[in-house]
């Protein structure tokens, strides 16, 4: 051992880094990002997610509880008819409805309340805070009312998913998209930079290829490999863990071919500014933690703070994440708006990188 | 006139930012000759030769090839391109390399003409990150001659690799010439200008002199080439 020669070792590598400022940048700046944005989405004012009040009930405690739960801050209320209020949930402008039924004064008078809570249930985490809020609102109001402590036991349904639905039925669905998004991300971006720096990029732009022959090639075959690792992926999912799909398999997968394809041309894409293997695995926690986070994969983002919001709004992985929900939880088919935009999303953030990928190949051949 | 040479560089200048890498440049390649550009590194060869394919374009001047004016993607099929550093693909084999070329090229059937030119039939299933310089060397020039272009570039060749293997490919651009082929190849090393029908001798991107090895030698008033080229770099350099 001496500590000469290792000095020597750690004085190179910081010799390095003063030299590679991106580096340098991102170690200081990606951490304060990345906790940033967490921080603002889990302490963030939150926004409250909208719930239906269908008040049917005939004596006087619907309406106290319904008022009190306008007041609430966990939520948002809105008055609606019996009707409409199905159709709601499902065009997703409700997170949730409470229904009081008609003898809901009157069973609060036998000491046991149990109003109708429906959920909309696709997405975890959306319905504690719709609970929370009427039991809140109604344990002080029944009380009142009837003078003697009443017992809340509110019957809750499920629109999509529900009870039988566990942490990985949620995450899954979302998560089988997101693993080849990721990986097959990360192939693109080293191989498509190891093109450049073994000089075989300036060979192909001697030659008579044209930038959208080599973009599309590269597409096609990184496309083969993640389908081919798509399907790992979903067998693996559906017969091994069992995650629950109510959709088409061949939605799933055609979800995942489009993700595939939007990885491949963001790698090549992302490839055209960094220098190195090393800048390249950087663009991981600047662009794709900080996607993930902003998805709704974990976070709803119905509960995400408004600004983060639109943010949400405009990244493509939030629809696929979206879209895969659709599919495997809401057994949504083609036909649904919701999972038509999602995809038409996906596609068109596809062409936008082919387009942006072939446009940016001529700079930086060597 | 002009179709007569596969490479005509008519006061061709480019410069990276502030720094002038090619200033006034004008030479001329015969079709179907060898043509050495010489000079130390950094003199500008490599840009020249980048300039000649199409990979750059010059911001004053006119660069000719093949009768086309450059940058053209037309005239590329009947360019070939041997870079610098032996660019090939490490994870596949020899014969992959050269036939991945050949495809781009749409000229699959010479993988096997190119390979026997070159030595490395026989070594066609090894993968190139397995191979010794002088074998990466011999592959990457496969690759660039495998679609017969008219025009082949060489940017520095013979950098690195053993005597023998030196004469060797002075053999091969021998070969390649009499069928016809015009060759334009870069080097540092005088001793092989001997081995060009006309050399120009290029040094701070400037044009020195061009002519065949007996015209240098006597416009440096030397018999030795290297004392030729300092004579020549030391009145126009200052
Ligand atoms: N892309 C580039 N950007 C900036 N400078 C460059 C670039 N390419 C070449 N140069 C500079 O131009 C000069 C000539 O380079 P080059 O043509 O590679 O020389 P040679 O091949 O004769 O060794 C060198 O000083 C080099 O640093
Ligand atoms: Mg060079």
């Amino acid at each position: 051992m001496s500590g000469h020669r290792v000095r020597a070792i750690t004085r190179r590598l910081l010799q390095g880094f003063r030299r590679d400022r991106r580096t340098l940048a991102l170690l200081f700046v990606a951490p304060i990002v990345i906790l940033g944005l967490l921080g603002y989405l889990m302490r963030g004012s939150t926004s409250a997610p909208s719930v239906g009040i269908v008040n049917e009930d005939t004596g006087p405690l619907g309406a106290a509880v319904a008022d009190s739960l306008r007041h609430s801050t966990r939520i948002t209320t809105s008055d609606v008819s019996a009707a409409d209020a199905d159709a709601r949930l499902r065009d997703g402008s409700l997170v949730a409805y409470i229904r009081f039924p008609p003898d809901f004064t009157q069973q609060s008078q036998g000491g046991n309340v149990a109003p109708e809570v429906h959920l909309e249930g696709s997405q975890p985490g959306e319905d504690t805070p719709v609970i929370q809020a009427l039991q809140q609102s109604m344990i002080s109001l029944a009380s009142q009312v009837t003078g003697r402590t009443v017992r809340f036991a509110p019957r809750i349904e499920y629109l999509y998913g529900g009870s039988s639905y566990d942490t990985l039925d949620y995450f899954g669905a979302a998560f089988v998209g997101l693993i080849v998004f990721f990986l097959v991300f990360v192939i693109t971006i080293v191989s498509f930079l190891n093109e450049r720096s073994q000089g075989t990029l300036e060979r192909l732009m001697a030659s008579p290829l044209r930038r959208g022959e080599i973009v599309l090639g590269y597409m096609l075959g990184f496309t083969v490999l993640a389908l081919v690792q798509a399907v790992e992926v979903l067998v693996f999912a559906l017969a091994v863990l069992k995650i629950q799909n109510h959709g088409s398999v061949f939605l799933i997968f055609g979800m995942e071919a489009l993700m595939a394809i939007a990885a491949v041309n963001l790698g090549i894409f992302l490839s055209m500014f960094a220098r190195s293997e090393f800048q390249a695995v950087q663009f991981i926690p600047l662009v794709i933690v900080p996607q993930f986070l902003l998805s709704g994969i974990i976070f709803p983002v119905s509960s995400e703070p408004k600004a983060l919001q639109y943010v949400s709004d405009v990244l493509p992985l939030t629809y696929a994440v979206n879209g895969m929900r659709d599919i495997m939880v809401k057994g949504a088919d083609l036909g649904s708006p919701g999972l038509q935009l999602d995809a038409a999303v996906v596609a068109a953030f596809a062409i936008l990188l082919i387009a942006a990928g072939s446009a940016t190949l001529r700079r930086r051949l060597a | 006139m002009s179709d007569t040479y596969a490479v005509n560089l008519d006061d061709v200048s480019k410069s990276f930012g502030a720094f002038k890498a090619l200033n006034g440049v004008t030479l001329r390649v015969r079709q179907g000759e060898i043509y050495g550009l010489l000079g130390p590194n950094g003199a500008g060869k490599t840009t020249l030769i980048r300039l000649i394919c199409g990979l750059l374009e010059a911001q004053a001047g006119k660069v000719t090839v093949l009768g086309q004016k450059m940058p053209n993607v037309s005239v590329l099929r009947h360019i070939g391109y041997m870079t610098q550093q032996a660019a090939l693909y490490p994870a596949i084999s020899v014969e992959e390399n050269v036939s991945f070329f050949a495809a781009i090229n749409g000229a699959e059937e010479g993988v096997r003409e190119a390979l026997e030119l070159v030595q490395l039939w026989d070594r066609r299933g090894s993968v190139v990150a397995t191979l010794s310089g002088g074998m990466r060397q011999r592959c990457s020039l496969a690759c660039a001659l495998v679609h017969k272009p008219e025009l082949l570039l060489l940017d520095e060749p013979t950098v690195g690799i053993d005597p023998q293997l030196r004469v060797q490919f002075w053999d091969y651009f021998r070969r390649l010439a009499a069928a016809g082929t015009t060759l334009v190849v870069s080097s540092h090393v005088m001793d092989e200008a001997d081995r060009c029908q006309r050399l120009g001798l290029i040094q701070y991107g400037r044009l020195l002199a061009e002519g065949s090895p007996a015209d240098i030698r006597a416009q440096g008033g030397s018999r030795n080439l290297e004392d030729a080229f300092l004579a020549l770099a030391g009145s126009k350099g200052s």
